[in-house]
């Protein structure tokens, strides 16, 4: 069994929004639309202050409410935990954006641009009009990952088949992997590393995890 | 749009998903109502036709709310586990036996689209408890607020609309009295529950339009059905004004909870970053 | 797992690529911590669509082959329908802010001949006017980064003559500026950086490396997180560099010396000598060098060499005698002389000296922290933690081996930021950190702290190749002359760095790093002594909008307007080119072509083990009418007269590698025939050429073709190149630290000269001038330009500050719609940024609008409340405020610049300012 997962290490990540800018190229999401982006979040008081930068986006949940209050049906799990939905079924009730604790999906109702009304040429030459009046999130770059699989390829290590925000990552904070592959690279970090999930109090199973510091070495 | 980290008011349902809440859980509450009074109403095809011109209102709202509305069909396409699929069908076979008893005259049929209109507010409550995303909507006791609030509307609506076109009865004004202490223990057991898992942005939000519920929704009610009940001349003015009073504070809390204190939860770190050595 | 079926994602074209698609791989060099190498996708149309990391770089990158955000803004910076779509020339001769400049469209044809008129005139007149000034002035971008992208066009400023490079648009004022000179002075270390793969502690003064130092910065920080490194942040508000460090030191603004200063204190008064290394203070530093009454070196009589006492012979010997223990500390006579500025001789005979380490222990003893702590608001017991861990970090005495030569293994660094770097108190902090590094033998070894390129120093770039033997065992440094024989009161260009500031040195980029705002300040009213200031004739402007980017930008604009020709490359209409006559486009980034120089060690934390060179090349046709930088410059030498010049110059190697070379018995020679116009094809492919021969000892000369493909090509850079002590142990020279009698010596003639010359308006900046120097109020000195400006220095108690932002520093990107929206992820993008508690003592809350303000101006922005800030502190992110700018000029941001006043006392000796300022707040609206 395989699933695909995403590791943010909250130690490295400076909040450069690389990963944003390489989603949005690589998805052609129109302006404010993120599937990936990264919080600038500050805890504590002065001067007793952290600052982290936290890369947020659909979690793919092996429990997903997006999925489970969809009327469409348009999203779906597929067997390797990767959460889709199917522009073609979507209605865009955006029953599902509410429903998910993250804050991931999005909904555009009209077309929109960088720069006025019109579509500059790399808009027009990707405009999706089934992407309109639709839910739309991060895919965890399926496409990708697909066609690596069916190359041969290892998604997560291979970036042909690997997600365009891990990809882009200048800090190497993003990691994407099969967890249910224990000798993958994100089940060695995860492993090797103590970690949380993003409100995993709502049972929703998340598939990205948070890295925020090593496994304390046990004593000889 | 915000980005958050701090919980923010969602803008994907604004005030059309808001009036499917207004006018689908009074139009129920009104086919309720009526239903628990059909015995003594002789127009009852006026509040069957009023109850589900409510409904379809709200239903309408929504559609327009939808982005793709020619494909609103596919809402019926997951019944498993879509609470939302769930209303849109409770909402045919309402409306299924709402036409029939129209067209038949049978009252039967009427009552029995009145029992099915309590399985549709039903799941209205259960839409906004699946709402994993929104707070002040995932609390369970959310659904019993929904209920509750849909049948005291309902009822306000009946009483104001009895009241305005002949003499009140008995059922009604019970059916009114009990819905409308129904909500407001509701409320109360609801809103508890929301103080410790709700910002203070939408706990500020909602505890205005709580506080008018209780006092213009339910006190002033209630007290408007004694004087009518010991005031007989009184009666009819206070039905309809304890009737609207009713309904007003239900709406507008429903307003304010889908459209001002539905912010979601933000993002929270229970651990926070080790960044290099200690 | 739950509700698992198996779904196909339903595919849509914006993921579906077409047949014709292809990648191209090409560079970004938007910022100073460039290049990053990436590749292009552009489908079957022609149409880029998307930027992705050039993975085949990763094996020689220092950032994994990783490309920074401002790189996936070229796209939209290709199609953006703001762009200057063609040549244009202004009809309305009045300029000014209100005026609109009427541009309209004209032929490539008209545009050059118009430029190419006036050159000729000039040329005809005399490149020199009546003041001495070159009649053509150029400005361009900050960091070196124009010349990325301007391809052959320094062929043909080297072809003109001299040109006025010194009207500054940030450079000198808003850069890293003693860093720069006194950096390179020390140490070659133009810019100066932790060796971040080996560090394990850091104390960082405000430097936002995460920000500022590009793909390798993050790349290298991040990987020494998770390794351990401690990196203690010392500034006013909690920087991205700050979030991502293991501790936060919340510094009063301007007050770094101090901070510094008490290191160095706990570090000599605290701590046994052995402590620190000994043996380099010895001999590798010039602190056994004896200083005598006057404050200048004792020295030999016969060979003027400076001397040293032996310990082990109880004698002074020249420095450089072998088999000695030098005495680092004591007082001890020895016949020698003194000899003072202009060679006077101070002092002969029987002379007291002091080792210069003993007087930097005295000097030192004042500076304890306690005292620190009331100056710098952090606490005494905090910076004495600090310095003991750092002591303790440095592991003095261990050695490691690199490329099999064994080193001093160091692992601490200091490194410092701007405003740290810059202004007054920019000396004190540079010098203090580099004493920091030298006490524990960390300069320039492994882990420590390195200097990263060289600018002033020849040749450009080769950091070992530009150290030379100079007097007294240092390194020879190119200071301007202060002998009464060479100096000169007639400066060269306008800023009159040459005058001035013998640090700057003279070479092409010292221009730019002296006083650069003298420029614009003495239109007004040049100072005694200098020739009158005046208008350039022509002014070429690239890549830069000193309208925005400089220091009071009102008082800019009014004085541009006044300037009679002005001619921009200009991408899009902006806050500069709106005083100009004509509007050259230039090919942007994926429309044009030029090969750089890659890897060896460079700005910032670019440390490769790699070197090589890189091309951009267009990924696609030109969106708009405009034309690649070399075919402009080709045609404006040949319409100027200067074909053969221009074309003698990329010969030579102007424009990054010479076209006839040698090596390991192999030679080659592209050189282009001077007589012709060479299209850029043709100049490219022969400096691939001979790129290509460089790089392979002249086996193999691949041309333009071959690097299209590839894209870039490097060969190993040995890893002990990073580090200069090598070096300078092999040359015998020392480190030039911690006395700096030469630079003193230096301060004394120029004061000699300028008083020679009544010019009496540098005597505060001669006095920085020092041997060791010593703590001022420097916060005070910018209170006290409250007063100058006609206020209260109590009602304007706030210190605002600015930091960059990574979206956008040095990016010229504010008019690409997907930067800002990324960028708007991170606090301070929106608004200013105030301690939350401060804001609501005021009766501020987030969101509300506030006015900021000097006596003189004020700036009004929405009030971002954080908890990562000083309470007296107010931060303006970047450098905003744009009037012109298409697409910026709705961003509501203002910018700190326009409150920040040029002012000549707040001008350091070095010719720099720093970036704060004293102001009030206010709620409004």
């Amino acid at each position: 069994m395989t699933r695909w997962a995403m590791i943010a290490d909250l130690r490295r990540c400076v909040g450069c929004q690389t990963c944003t800018a390489a989603c949005k190229h690589t998805n052609a999401t129109p302006p404010e639309v993120q599937w990936r982006r990264v919080l600038d979040m500050e805890v504590g008081e002065y001067p007793e202050v952290q600052r982290v930068f936290v890369p947020v986006g659909c979690m793919h949940c092996a429990d997903p409410p997006c999925m489970h209050v969809c009327p469409s049906t348009a999203t779906k799990q597929r067997a390797d935990g990767i959460v889709t939905i199917d522009y073609d079924l979507c209605i865009g009730c955006a029953y599902c954006a509410v429903a998910c604790p993250y804050q991931a999906r999005y909904k555009t109702d009209k077309p929109s641009f960088a720069y006025g009304d019109g579509p500059i040429q790399s808009e027009a030459a990707r405009f999706d009009d089934g992407r309109i009046g639709v839910a739309t999130k991060c895919t965890f770059c399926s496409d990708r990952v697909d066609a690596g699989l069916e190359k041969g390829l290892t998604p997560g290590i291979d970036p042909e088949a690997s997600p365009a925000c891990v990809n882009s990552c200048i800090a190497k904070a993003l990691h994407f992997g099969d967890v249910e592959d224990p000798a993958s690279n994100v089940s060695q970090l995860l492993a090797e590393n103590q970690y949380f999930r993003m409100h995993e109090e709502l049972g929703t199973d998340p598939g990205f995890y948070y890295l925020w510091d090593k496994k304390p070495e046990k004593a000889a | 749009m915000s980005f958050g980290p701090n919980p923010w008011q969602q803008l994907h349902w604004d005030e059309r998903a808001a009036a499917n809440f207004m006018l689908g859980g009074t139009g129920a509450g009104l086919l309720v109502a009526w239903a628990v009074s059909s015995t003594v109403t002789p127009d009852w095809q006026g509040y069957l036709l009023a109850g589900m011109a409510c409904i379809a209102l709200g239903l309408g709202a929504v559609w327009l709310e939808i982005g793709r509305k020619l494909r609103a069909i596919h809402v019926f396409f997951h019944p498993q586990t879509s609470w939302m699929t769930r209303e849109a069908m409770v909402a045919v076979i309402l409306f299924g036996f709402g036409i029939a008893a129209l067209g038949s005259g049978l009252r039967a049929l009427g009552i029995a689209a009145a029992l099915v209109a309590l399985g549709f507010v039903y799941c209205q409550g259960r839409i906004l408890r699946a709402s994993k995303g929104i707070p002040a909507w995932r609390e369970p006791t959310v659904t019993a607020f929904i209920v509750t609030t849909g049948l005291a509307e309902g009822g306000g609506a009946f009483l104001a609309a009895s009241a305005l076109v002949g003499g009140t009865q008995l059922p009604g004004l019970a059916f009114f009295a009990l819905a409308a202490v129904a909500r407001v223990l509701a409320w109360s057991r609801y809103r508890a529950r929301l103080e410790h898992g709700l910002s203070k942005r939408a706990l500020d939000t909602l505890n205005p339009a709580g506080r008018i519920l209780v006092q213009l929704g339910t006190i002033v009610p209630l007290v408007l059905l004694l004087a009518g009940l010991a005031l007989p001349e009184f009666a009819r003015t206070a039905g309809i004004f304890a009737g609207l009073a009713a309904l007003s504070a239900g709406w507008y809390l429903k307003f304010m909870l889908v459209t001002r204190a539905a912010f979601n939860q933000g993002f929270a770190l229970p651990k926070l970053p080790v960044r290099g050595s200690r | 797992m739950k509700n698992l079926s198996t779904v196909k994602v339903v595919e849509h074209p914006a993921k579906t690529p077409d047949a014709g698609t292809r990648k191209l791989a090409t560079y970004c060099y938007q910022c100073v911590a460039g290049p990053d190498l990436l590749t292009v996708q552009v489908n079957g149309q022609g149409v880029a669509t998307e930027v992705e990391p050039n993975f085949a770089a990763e094996p020689v990158h220092p950032g994994g082959g990783k490309v920074c955000v401002k790189a996936y803004g070229l796209v939209q910076k290709l199609y953006n329908p703001n762009r200057v779509r063609s040549p244009m020339k202004r009809t309305n001769p009045r300029k000014g802010r209100d005026e609109d400049p009427g541009f309209v469209p004209i032929s490539w044809d008209e545009a050059l001949d118009t430029v190419a008129k006036k050159l000729l005139e000039i040329r005809a007149k005399g490149l020199l006017d009546e003041s001495g000034y070159p009649r053509v002035a150029t400005s361009f971008g900050g960091g070196g980064t124009p010349q990325s992208y301007m391809g052959s066009f320094p062929a043909f400023l080297s072809a003109w003559g001299p040109m006025d490079m010194g009207f500054g648009s940030g450079q000198g004022v808003k850069c890293y500026h003693s860093e720069h000179l006194y950096g390179e002075f020390w140490h070659r270390g133009f810019t100066v950086s932790a060796d971040t793969p080996y560090c394990n502690y850091n104390i960082s003064c405000g430097a936002n490396i995460e920000a500022s130092g590009g793909v390798a910065g993050v790349w290298r920080h991040a990987n020494a997180r998770e390794r351990g490194i401690k990196r203690v942040q010392v500034e006013p508000h909690l920087s991205v560099t700050g979030a991502c460090s293991a501790e936060w030191v919340p510094i009063k603004p301007k007050t770094d010396p101090a901070f510094l200063f008490a290191l160095i204190h706990v570090m000599l008064h605290e701590h046994p000598r052995e402590r620190l290394d000994v043996d380099f203070l010895k001999r590798h530093t010039s602190s056994p060098y004896l200083v005598g009454p006057n404050g200048y070196y004792l020295r030999d009589r016969t060979t003027k060499k400076p001397l040293i006492w032996d310990a082990k012979n109880e004698c002074a010997v020249p420095f450089d005698t072998p088999d000695i223990d030098p005495a680092l500390e004591g007082s001890f006579d020895a016949e020698s002389i003194e000899i003072g500025p202009d060679d006077q001789t101070l002092s002969d005979g029987d002379l007291v000296g002091e080792p210069a380490f003993s007087k930097l222990v005295a000097h030192m003893r004042p500076y304890s922290p306690e005292w620190a702590s009331g100056i710098c608001d952090v606490k005494a017991d905090t910076m004495r933690r600090i310095a003991n861990e750092y002591l303790d970090a440095a592991q003095v005495g261990a050695t490691v081996e690199v490329d099999g030569r064994r080193l001093r293994y160091r692992p601490v660094a200091v490194t410092l930021g701007k405003t740290v770097t810059n202004g007054w108190g920019g000396y004190e902090s540079c010098w203090a950190r580099t004493m920091l590094a030298a006490l524990v033998g960390a300069l320039e070894t492994v882990g420590g702290t390195l200097g990263t390129t060289v600018r002033l120093n020849r040749p450009l770039n080769e950091r070992h190749k530009s150290v030379r033997k100079g007097p007294d065992g240092f390194m020879a440094y190119p200071l301007n002359p202060t002998d009464k024989e060479h100096w000169s009161a007639q400066p060269n260009i306008r800023n009159a760095y040459r005058t001035m500031v013998p640090l700057a040195g003279d070479g092409p980029w010292s221009q730019a790093l002296g006083p650069t705002h003298f420029s614009w300040m003495f239109l007004e009213q040049t100072p005694k002594g200098l020739p009158r200031v005046t208008l350039p004739e022509v002014w070429f402007l690239y890549r830069t909008n000193p309208a925005i980017s400089f220091w009071d930008t009102d008082g800019i604009s009014d004085k541009m307007a006044r300037f009679p020709f002005v001619v921009a490359f200009a991408y899009t209409r902006d806050e500069t080119n709106h005083f100009a006559d004509i509007l050259l486009p230039d090919a942007v980034d994926l429309e044009s072509l030029q090969l750089i120089r890659i890897g060896g060690s460079k700005f910032i934390e670019q440390f490769w083990e790699h070197e090589g060179f890189a091309l951009r090349q267009p990924v696609v046709a030109p969106a708009v009418n405009a034309r690649d930088f070399t075919d402009i410059a080709t045609e404006l030498a040949a319409r100027s007269g200067l074909l053969e010049k221009y074309n003698a110059a990329i010969n030579k190697g102007v424009v990054g590698i010479a076209l006839k070379g040698e090596a390991d018995g192999e030679s080659w020679d592209f050189s282009l025939d001077t007589t012709l116009v060479h299209s850029r094809e043709t100049i490219w492919d022969a400096v691939c050429r001979a790129a290509s021969a460089e790089l392979t000892g002249g086996k193999e000369t691949h041309g333009l073709g071959w690097w299209k493909e590839n894209g870039l090509r490097t060969r190993p850079f040995p890893r002990v190149d990073w580090y200069l002590q090598p070096t300078l142990e092999d040359m015998g020279l020392r480190f030039e630290l911690p006395y700096q009698e030469r630079l003193y010596r230096v301060g004394r003639e120029l004061e000699e000269r300028l008083h020679e010359h009544d010019m009496r308006w540098w005597d505060t900046q001669l006095a920085e001038y020092q041997t060791l120097p010593a703590w001022k109020d420097f916060p005070k000195l910018w209170e006290d330009e409250v007063g100058r400006m006609g206020g209260r220095a109590d009602d304007y108690p706030f210190w605002l500050l600015t930091a960059r932002s990574m979206q956008y520093a040095w990016g010229g990107n504010v008019g690409m719609q997907m930067i800002k929206e990324v960028a708007d992820n991170i606090a301070g993008h929106q608004g200013v940024i105030l301690n939350t508690q401060a804001a609501e003592a005021h009766g501020i809350a987030d969101g509300d609008m506030v006015e900021i303000a000097t006596p003189k101006a004020s700036v009004r922005a929405k009030a971002v409340l954080r908890q990562g800030i000083r309470p007296d502190t107010l931060l303006l992110l970047g450098q905003f405020a744009h009037w012109a700018t298409p697409y910026a000029k709705d961003f509501g941001m203002p910018s700190m610049n326009k409150l920040v006043p040029m002012s000549m006392a707040l001008t350091d000796a070095t010719g720099s300012g720093a970036d704060l300022v004293r102001v009030s707040l206010k709620k409004v609206g």
